[in-house]
């Protein structure tokens, strides 16, 4: 009698619909299956809206099985501010670039932040606007090339990088904020327990979360696919220290 | 101000705007503080909680609009609205909306007629345009508010409220009752978390391309459909109002709050024996043109009084029926603190404008 | 039964209190109002004036008066508007504690010394209720006891001991002019 092939593990998500068209050794992807491993650990898939920015991470909208609102750029926050005070029982997350949020968005999410919405906000850092073919952003690290500081980011003429992560930490309304990376592999399992705590807080009311996640861009960095992790560790992480930030006392 | 049913409450214009709304079920506003929307903000603020809904004071008007299109999107009956400065900050937004195929009521509270482009021909982007009801007073204000709900959710699209300072500060007696109107369908489009992992999870985007297991009509069938909707829309949603039209040999046609100084005028004028009627728009989009062709048929003379410096006017020498009887003889006119109308928004200048129009 | 009343003075002597008190008033009453404001943004010594519209019947006005049967002045300052829409022989009601009637033509002008009687009546704020009352006596749209009440609902929590006051310069107001 012919064996019946038995499923013993899935390469992933059931959640992912279909594959991403990202470049090799994007490290978006990673994030969103990790996200995606959170929501159905959680058990949270059936009443969790994601709010979506613009960025190469905009084609995630076709492959989450997830319900989305694709927004506009940087308003993420705005509309899940919208989306939880009418449906307060679902539960809400923003998906940003760094472009998205740090710069057409830096109010919203500060605001939202401050206004202590019982929503989660995901920051995907690469440094660098990578859907328009790599232009400098707020968080472009000194020293890092792109397009528009072709001999790497000058404090000078370009000014300072933005750690989005602090300001927020800094205000109260605030309950948790971390900066994770999917470089590494225990990069990865961090980050993942990052984003399950941060769902965990607004699971329990306690206000606004946000998860910063580095990930590789190789292609906006200039850099072999392979050669991600590396330039990451060196680059991003060192400008922005991954961990949980600590946060304000709440008056 | 024209009132006929019993009155029960003395109300300013955005305190009635405020209950109609409540009465048509809003339960999401967010606004940012300008003259003269302020006074909008400030009674849903203290309202909306007493209704179980939800005001938000939001740290901008881009914030603002987001935030109901946030709301709208999980299905509220949603509203925001700002003067056309502010509004001006929600173009990307309102044309978002439109593409998205979300229902929103917008509240232009503007400070005098120099908005009448911006709501007719949008500054987003893309083949949008936006149901506009222009009230000439706040009893006809009440009513819009509730028209425009309903409207919104029967074609899921952004739609606005043109209001001014007359209607905002001026207090009345009015009654705030809520209106039947035709059922609507469910809104199963909307989000609420629930088909989540179905693999049939629902989706909002502008460009409407699906998921890879369901996929959508992509921009060029969404875009073209959005386009047709539209166009069905005006055909069917124009609305105006003939005033002493008939035998009139010159036909005013005013919106809003110079609709209101403009019919005073013609029944003085028509008492000095002036063989004058009133033309008014009541949707400024869609625009009637045919109504306006029809009122216009037999006029000698079409004179086009609006507060700025000649918007609708356009309109009026496209549709009218001929075009070389339409002259303007309205005006940019500004009350000194820039808040307000000038000295034109007034019986007597109207009245002389007419006059010499017609010597 | 209609009229349309301008009242004016300078911010601080409560006209916007005594227009919206006389609105409401009528709406209470079941009459029609209309009720238009406008005011700079000084809070005392700037222009302060109210149109106020009351109709028994379908109420039909504009928010910016083209003519107005009776105008209250509070102050001779920022009148102008008002004398310039009162009808000819229309009613000037005029507190004479502070603004000289004298200069007042082709006008049916009373002159109340507002601001005195309502000293005399231990009500020194309240020179605007004073001269509500008269108007009320003059022009009979409502009672002094419907005033008092849309006055009652009016006055903010922290202004609540003047109601007292406000009351009894109603009363004395009323009673210091003589209906045609």
């Amino acid at each position: 009698m012919t064996e019946v092939p038995r499923l013993v593990a899935r390469d992933r998500p059931e959640l992912i619909l279909g594959d991403h068209g990202l470049c090799p050794g994007c490290g978006e992807p990673v994030a969103l299956r990790i996200l995606l491993e959170v929501l159905e650990e959680l058990d949270i898939v059936r009443r969790s809206i994601g709010v979506v920015g613009h960025g190469c991470y905009g084609s995630f909208v076709q492959i989450m099985d997830v319900e989305v609102l694709q927004c506009l750029h940087g308003r993420a926050p705005s509309c899940a501010t919208g989306i939880k005070r009418v449906r307060p029982d679902t539960v809400v997350f923003t998906m940003q670039g760094d472009g998205d949020m740090v710069n057409e968005g830096l109010q919203e999410v500060l605001h939202t932040a401050a206004r202590g919405e019982n929503v989660t906000c995901i920051l995907l850092n690469n440094g660098v606007f990578g859907d328009t073919g790599g232009h400098q952003t707020a968080t472009t690290v000194v020293g890092q090339r792109t397009k528009t500081s072709l001999d790497g980011r000058n404090p000078e003429t370009h000014g300072y990088p933005i750690p989005v992560a602090d300001l927020v930490a800094s205000l109260a309304g605030v309950s948790y904020v971390a900066r994770g990376a999917v470089s590494t592999a225990g990069g990865v399992a961090r980050t993942k327990r990052m984003l399950q705590t941060a769902f965990e807080h607004q699971l329990a009311g306690d206000g606004f979360g946000l998860v910063e996640i580095l990930t590789m861009c190789p292609t906006g960095w200039f850099v072999p696919a392979g050669s991600g992790p590396d330039y990451l560790t060196g680059s991003l992480e060192a400008a922005y220290p991954l961990g949980e930030l600590s946060l304000r006392e709440r008056a | 101000m024209t009132s006929t049913a019993p009155a029960r409450q003395l109300l300013d214009g955005c305190a009635a705007i405020t209950e109609s709304a409540i009465a048509a079920g809003c339960r999401f506003f967010a606004g940012y503080p300008m003259s003269p929307f302020t006074g909008l903000l400030e009674n849903m603020s203290r309202r909306l909680p007493e209704v179980g809904g939800h005001c938000l004071n939001a740290e901008s008007e881009l914030e603002a609009v987001n935030m109901a299109l946030g709301a709208a999107a999980a299905g509220a009956r949603a509203a925001t609205g700002s003067c056309g400065q502010g509004l001006a900050l929600m173009q990307e937004a309102i044309a978002e909306l439109a593409l998205n195929e979300l229902p929103l009521l917008v509240v232009n509270m503007a400070r005098n007629q120099q908005d009448y482009f911006q709501a007719t021909r949008g500054g987003g982007w893309g083949d949008y345009r936006t149901i506009t009801l222009a009230p000439k007073d706040v009893p006809e204000a009440v009513e819009h508010t509730q028209l425009l709900f309903h409207l919104a959710d029967r074609y899921r699209a952004p739609v606005i409220l043109y209001g001014d300072p007359l209607i905002a500060q001026t207090h009345v007696s009015v009654d705030v009752a809520a209106r039947d109107f035709d059922p609507l369908p469910p809104k199963d489009w909307a989000l609420d978390g629930t088909s989540g992992g179905t693999g049939h999870s629902r989706q909002i985007w502008t460009w409407a391309m699906g998921k890879v297991s369901a996929p959508g009509p992509g921009p060029d069938r969404h875009w073209r459909a959005v386009a047709a909707k539209f166009d069905q829309i005006a055909h069917d949603e124009a609305r105006s109002e003939a005033y002493r039209i008939d035998g009139a040999e010159t036909v005013i046609v005013a919106f809003g709050s110079a609709a209101l100084f403009a019919e005073h005028v013609v029944d003085e004028l028509r008492e000095d024996g002036h063989r004058i009627g009133l033309f008014r728009p009541v949707t400024l989009w869609p625009f009637p043109a045919a109504d306006l062709a029809a009122a216009t048929r037999d006029a000698r003379r079409v004179l086009v009084f609006e507060l700025n410096a000649g918007q609708m006017l356009d309109d009026v020498r496209q549709f009218a029926h001929d075009r070389d009887t339409v002259r303007f003889i309205g005006g940019v006119s500004i009350h000194a603190s820039g808040l307000s109308y000038g000295p034109l928004l007034d019986v007597a200048p109207i009245r002389s404008r007419i006059l010499e129009a017609v010597a | 039964m209609r009229d349309e009343v301008i009242i004016t003075g300078i911010g601080g002597q409560g006209i916007q209190l005594m227009a919206k008190t006389l609105a409401l008033a009528a709406t209470r009453a079941g009459l029609q109002a209309m009720l238009a404001s406008d005011f700079g943004g000084e809070m005392r010594g700037g222009p302060s004036q109210a149109s106020v519209v009351v109709d028994d019947q379908r109420l039909r006005s504009l928010p910016i008066l083209p003519a107005a049967s009776s105008v209250v002045l509070m102050h001779h300052k920022h009148s102008e508007f008002a004398l310039s829409r009162l009808v000819p022989g229309g009613l000037a009601l005029v507190n004479s504690s502070v603004a000289d009637p004298a200069a007042i033509r082709d006008a049916d002008v009373v002159a109340v010394p507002a601001l005195d009687i309502a000293r005399a009546a231990d009500a020194p704020n309240a020179a605007g209720f004073v001269m509500l009352g008269a108007y009320m006596t003059l022009r009979r749209l409502v009672g002094v006891t419907a005033l008092g009440d849309a006055m009652r609902e009016l006055v903010p929590p922290y202004r609540a001991q003047h109601v007292a006051a406000n009351l009894r310069a109603l009363e004395a107001g009323a009673g210091a002019v003589f209906a045609a």
